[in-house]
């Protein structure tokens, strides 16, 4: 009640009517989260932002399956597909900044404060905890955590804050934002001297950062959504994998000019909503199931950084033929590197 | 004389207004929440009120994604 929050009332943002004794009368018209009432009438700037950010439209799970052939004009199945197993992971302001999310278990993060910084723990890897979380702390068994958490024990908002709520424009996946955070933001001394790094002089320009830092990360595998006897959506996915594989860039452009990126294998595979109907994911080739990646356990010391041998050569960190499921070598064809640079 | 007296006489009734100002609390929009508060910070009554959420997870989910 000390915020500026509590001094402007529960009724404000909740509705009701405070002033009458009979519960059910005092009650009527009370929105438990009124997120998409309330909050512009103070915060009409982020508010509205936050209204095409990809937390908001989810877009980014959109843009994918329509890739792929999914029909979201035309193909109820798949609408009905999305709506049990996607759209839950909407979020709102109160699910970052009061409770946590609901996919989560909702409830509060501490009582009714309203928190201006998300909790890194009850708010951020409450939905983003089975790979980047896990990664960013350290949680996967041998993988060490990013230094970023072990030495400087940054939170998530140290380095993702305007983006989450502006990207200033429609976005169709995180990585079109521009916004986004990227390393050089911090670290823009790696790429005005380079004199004392060979390794910056002769790459920067074409390795992504994550690909002579990052370690070993998480790949998921063979997702299938269904209802249950109960009536309740439900998933199945196969046991997850630590990998690490570099591949040809799939989303090269003058903002990410990388030939070489580290990639992770997405849970979708082409049965994955056939519980809704037949060949709803009708092109599935269309995208690799490789997709670029931004593994959250950065090192400045890794394997394949100890010397040019340690990566030149390596054919085990690279993406081939080998290290790809037969049924999906097509949809990968452009990320798969058919030479390992020579040693 | 009379004059002095009654320039005093209003310095003195504007110095106790002035205090009489500072010291009555100001207006907080909204006071009337307590209302609210009452009750939803009620620990008993809120545990004989409340509905049980029923979990809604299904128990054929497995993997992770």
């Amino acid at each position: 009640m000390e915020d500026t929050h509590g001094k402007v009332g529960c009724v404000i943002c909740h509705g009701g009517d405070s002033s009458l004794e009979d519960k059910e009368l005092a009650h009527a018209g009370v929105i438990a989260d009124p997120s998409d009432v309330s909050c512009d009438t103070c915060h009409s700037d982020v508010a509205h932002a936050n209204a095409i950010s990809l937390h908001t439209t989810l877009e980014g799970f959109k843009t994918a399956l329509e890739t792929r052939g999914c029909d979201f004009d035309t193909c109820e199945e798949m609408n009905l597909a999305f709506e049990n197993h996607c759209d839950s992971c909407h979020t709102s302001c109160g699910q970052c900044h009061i409770s946590r999310p609901d996919e989560t278990g909702g409830g509060l993060v501490s009582s009714h404060e309203i928190r201006e910084t998300p909790s890194t723990q009850y708010n951020c890897i409450a939905c983003h905890g089975s790979r980047v979380g896990a990664e960013y702390l350290g949680e996967n068994a041998g993988i060490p955590a990013d230094v970023h958490w072990t030495k400087a024990t940054m939170t998530c908002t140290k380095c993702h804050g305007e983006e989450l709520h502006d990207s200033g424009q429609d976005t169709d996946t995180r990585y079109d934002n521009p916004n986004t955070v990227r390393c050089e933001d911090c670290h823009e001394d790696v790429w005005t001297n380079t004199e004392d790094n060979p390794q910056h002089e002769q790459h920067l320009s074409d390795l992504q950062c994550q690909v002579c830092h990052s370690i070993s990360y998480k790949n998921c595998y063979g997702c299938h959504v269904s209802i249950d006897e109960e009536g309740i959506p439900c998933r199945v996915s196969e046991p997850s994998q630590m990998d690490f594989e570099i591949g040809y860039n799939p989303i090269r452009s003058s903002e990410r000019p990388y030939e070489y990126v580290v990639l992770r294998h997405v849970p979708t595979c082409a049965d994955t909503c056939d519980y809704y109907g037949s060949n709803l994911i009708s092109n599935f080739n269309a995208a690799p199931t490789w997709k670029y990646a931004t593994p959250h356990n950065i090192q400045l010391h890794t394997p394949q950084n100890e010397s040019c041998e340690a990566c030149h050569g390596n054919s085990d960190i690279f993406l081939t033929e080998e290290d790809i499921r037969a049924e999906e070598l097509d949809a990968n064809q452009g990320v798969i590197v058919k030479e390992i640079p020579s040693p | 004389m009379k004059k002095i007296v009654f320039s005093l006489f209003i310095v003195l009734i504007l110095v106790i207004l002035a205090v009489a100002g500072c010291n009555q609390s100001a207006e907080v929009p909204g006071e009337e929440t307590s209302t609210c508060v009452i009750c939803h910070s009620d620990k008993d009554m809120l545990k004989q009120t409340a509905s049980v959420v029923e979990e809604k997870v299904s128990e054929e989910t497995s993997g992770e994604g």
